[in-house]
């Protein structure tokens, strides 16, 4: 009996050391595995967008950005990795605008399906929570969706952002309407109804316009301080408040739902503001189909991009002409940042020459590169966190259905009409 | 004082709003004792609808209201005979009907993004930002058409239930279907009729929804959490009960942005849910059996 238990004893040890050694590579397999990783026979980019769901608008247009990218890398063979020309492929999955989502599927796509790297979604919260996942998991995640601050300040090494932060676009409105105010168009001192998102994305954009108005020496005041629910459906107690404030400039930062649902009630509400803005929203096609283009006139917007930077010729006209001949439109800022997105991250791969984790990521965080944004360089500075830092360009909706740069003076493309003549008679 | 009437006007107009949006799910409760859920599903699917008769046929929103209400009348009455007559009635069959809509209600969401993909739409008229001044204040004239629309769908459910002869069948059989068994009224056939005039009033909520907001597959939940607590507010199965529900709700949320920052509000109609549930479990305005 006794002689059983020893040899079952001695047979599932042995089991268990076959087992162990199975699962355990040894050395020589682990360096063969490595050297295969280095110059693998295709480069697997994993992402996530919100193609269904509340941001599937602008998830779709990432998208285009996106695979636009890939296909001119790929038109020469792919991307240069240790001499070799090696083929990009994107994998890319619906996160449904739902955090949860886009939480699990980056787990999937980095544990089951071996991403070599992540590209990551749109907007604040979904990259905010995502983010986290490829942190963990040590693989660089560069995204062109997440431009909160909170996303950066999280003292993360892995997380690389190619928006520049929120803060700076209120900073750059502010600028600009500081601006008309010398030139008598704007009242001195004039008075804020600020409304902003209750996300970090709307935090930055307040910090941005309290910031200014606290350093303006009493030329702006914030009389109004809001935030509202995303995806709100009835503005009409805030957008009251407003109206009892007697505010002079209307400064909101929303997505382009609550955009839209906001500018309806604004408009029927009679509301009029010498200034105008949704922050980066304003000047996008679908917001103005849904709401007639008389009533986004005059709205001034700040983006991260605009497709009248082609007019300087160079990578910008490149990129609208691949685009154009792709998609048969202009593209709109969102297409841009997915673009440029997936470049910096090639350009980071070709710098590296490998896509192992460790080498990449200190590429991306010593990225110079040549870009299609405003200022004409891209980079991920560690002082903010690896998220970019470069200059916004303010536009305004006009009448004929276009909507030229504004500000800065050097790259505007039209002339800004302030104050908002909707508001006279 | 300027901005305490212009939120007076605005909670009464909110108000038209979300009755029409509980009506149909009141209705259905007090009579079969069933929480539809799936009246998430029909609001939207009647955005929908209303989308497709503006942008295709170039049919105005308003004059699409019997439209509306026949298909989904009729949609509510299949619904009924082939799935809900089978499930069980009262405590019992509450888990199953609540699992059961909840499942169609998925289906109809799922199948909306099939269709419709995940984008938002809007239904825009020559009308749909013009305003008219009310004491001096500007409101959003589709509003005004909403809650106009809203006094007369509780005006006529009113009637109907109290006037009118099916009316009278559909109270008694809310009140006790065992004695209407017993002197002749048809209980199947008044419950499926219920169940018709609840689902097209959902329509109807879906239809006007769609005049002033934008909307997408994920639209009706929270619709359906606002009416949820306007039929609690107002008393399981009263009519009436549920305009001042709406009522009480509206002006709740619309003043509590003189003490609260606006992105609470949204919790307001939760905490009255809770303090009603709490104290006066039967609703604000007593447990009456419809009308």
């Amino acid at each position: 009996m006794k002689a059983v238990l020893v040899r079952k004893g001695t047979i599932l040890l042995g089991m268990l050391a076959l087992l162990i050694a199975a699962c355990a590579p040894t050395e020589d397999a682990a360096r063969e595995a490595g050297d295969e990783a280095e110059v693998p026979d295709e480069i697997l980019v994993g992402a996530t967008l919100p193609l269904t769901g509340e941001e599937a608008d602008n998830g779709l247009r990432y998208q285009e950005g996106y695979e636009l990218a890939f296909e001119v890398a790929n038109e020469d063979g792919g991307l240069e990795i240790g001499g070799e020309t090696v083929p990009v492929r994107l994998e890319l999955l619906d996160d449904t605008t739902d955090q949860a989502t886009a939480v699990n599927l980056a787990e999937r796509l980095i544990n089951r399906d071996q991403v070599h790297v992540m590209l990551g979604t749109y907007s604040t919260a979904l990259v905010e929570a995502q983010s986290t996942v490829a942190e963990q998991n040590q693989i660089p995640y560069v995204n062109g969706g997440g431009a909160a601050t909170a996303i950066y300040d999280r003292g993360y090494q892995w997380i690389f952002g190619a928006l520049a932060p929120v803060e700076l676009l209120a900073t750059t409105q502010m600028e600009w309407i500081q601006k008309e105010q010398e030139a008598g168009n704007v009242p001195d001192p004039a008075e804020i109804a600020l409304l902003w998102e209750n996300t970090s994305h709307g935090e930055d954009y307040r910090k941005g316009v309290q910031d200014f108005a606290e350093q303006s020496g009493g030329s702006f005041e914030v009389v109004v301080d809001e935030s509202f629910e995303l995806d709100s459906k009835d503005f009409s107690a805030v957008l009251s408040k407003v109206k009892s404030s007697g505010a002079d400039l209307f400064l909101a930062d929303a997505h382009l739902p609550d955009y839209v649902t906001m500018q309806r009630q604004y408009v029927s509400s009679d509301l009029c503001h010498d200034v105008i803005t949704y922050g980066a929203r304003g000047s996008e096609a679908d917001a103005a189909e849904a709401l007639g283009q008389e009533n986004v006139n005059y709205i001034l917007s700040a983006v991260w991009w605009n497709a009248q930077l082609g007019e300087q010729g160079g990578q910008n006209e490149q990129f609208i002409n691949a685009y154009k001949e792709r998609y048969n439109t202009d593209p709109e800022w969102y297409q841009a940042l997915g673009y440029e997105t997936v470049r910096a991250l090639f350009t980071a791969i070709e710098d590296a020459g490998s896509v192992e984790p460790e080498p990449l990521r200190e590429a991306l965080a010593n990225l110079e590169m040549e870009s299609i944004l405003p200022g004409g360089q891209l980079s991920f500075p560690e002082e903010t966190g690896y998220q970019a830092d470069y200059p916004f360009v303010v536009q305004q909706n006009l009448p004929d259905g276009s909507s030229p740069i504004v500000y800065p003076e050097e790259l505007a493309t039209g002339k800004a009409i302030a104050p908002n003549p909707n508001c006279e008679g | 004082m300027e901005e305490v009437v212009r939120l007076g006007i605005s909670a009464v107009l909110l108000a038209g709003l979300y009755s029409v949006m509980a009506y149909g799910l009141g209705l259905i409760y007090g009579v079969l004792r069933i929480v539809n859920l799936a009246h998430a599903g029909v609001i939207m699917a009647a955005a929908y609808v209303t989308w497709l008769l503006h942008s295709r046929l170039g049919i105005d929103p308003y004059l699409a209201i019997p439209v509306i209400l026949v298909v989904f009348f009729i949609f509510g009455v299949l619904l009924y005979k082939g799935v809900v007559r089978f499930l069980p009635r009262g405590a019992a069959g509450g888990v199953q009907s609540l699992l059961l809509l909840f499942g169609i209600w998925l289906v109809m969401r799922n199948g909306a993004y099939l269709l419709f993909s995940g984008n938002d739409r809007a239904i825009r008229t020559e009308y749909s930002t013009h305003s008219i001044s009310i004491f001096g204040t500007s409101v959003a004239q589709s509003r005004v058409v909403v809650f106009v629309i809203a006094v007369l769908t509780l005006a006529a459910l009113h009637l109907f239930l109290t006037r009118t002869y099916t009316g009278k069948a559909i109270r008694a059989v809310a009140q006790n279907p065992d004695s209407g068994t017993i002197v002749g009224v048809n209980v199947e056939r008044f419950y499926a009729l219920t169940f018709g005039i609840g689902t097209s009033l959902g329509g109807l909520a879906g239809l006007l929804l769609a005049t002033i907001f934008a909307f997408n597959p994920t639209s009706g939940a929270v619709e359906l959490l606002k009416s949820f607590v306007v039929v609690v507010l107002g008393g399981l199965g009263s009519v009436v009960g549920i305009a001042l529900g709406a009522l009480v709700l509206a002006f709740a949320e619309s003043y509590a942005i003189l003490i609260l920052p606006s992105y609470l509000t949204a919790a307001v109609s939760f905490v009255l849910l809770v303090v009603v549930l709490v104290l006066r479990p039967g609703g604000l305005f007593g447990q009456r059996v419809l009308a």
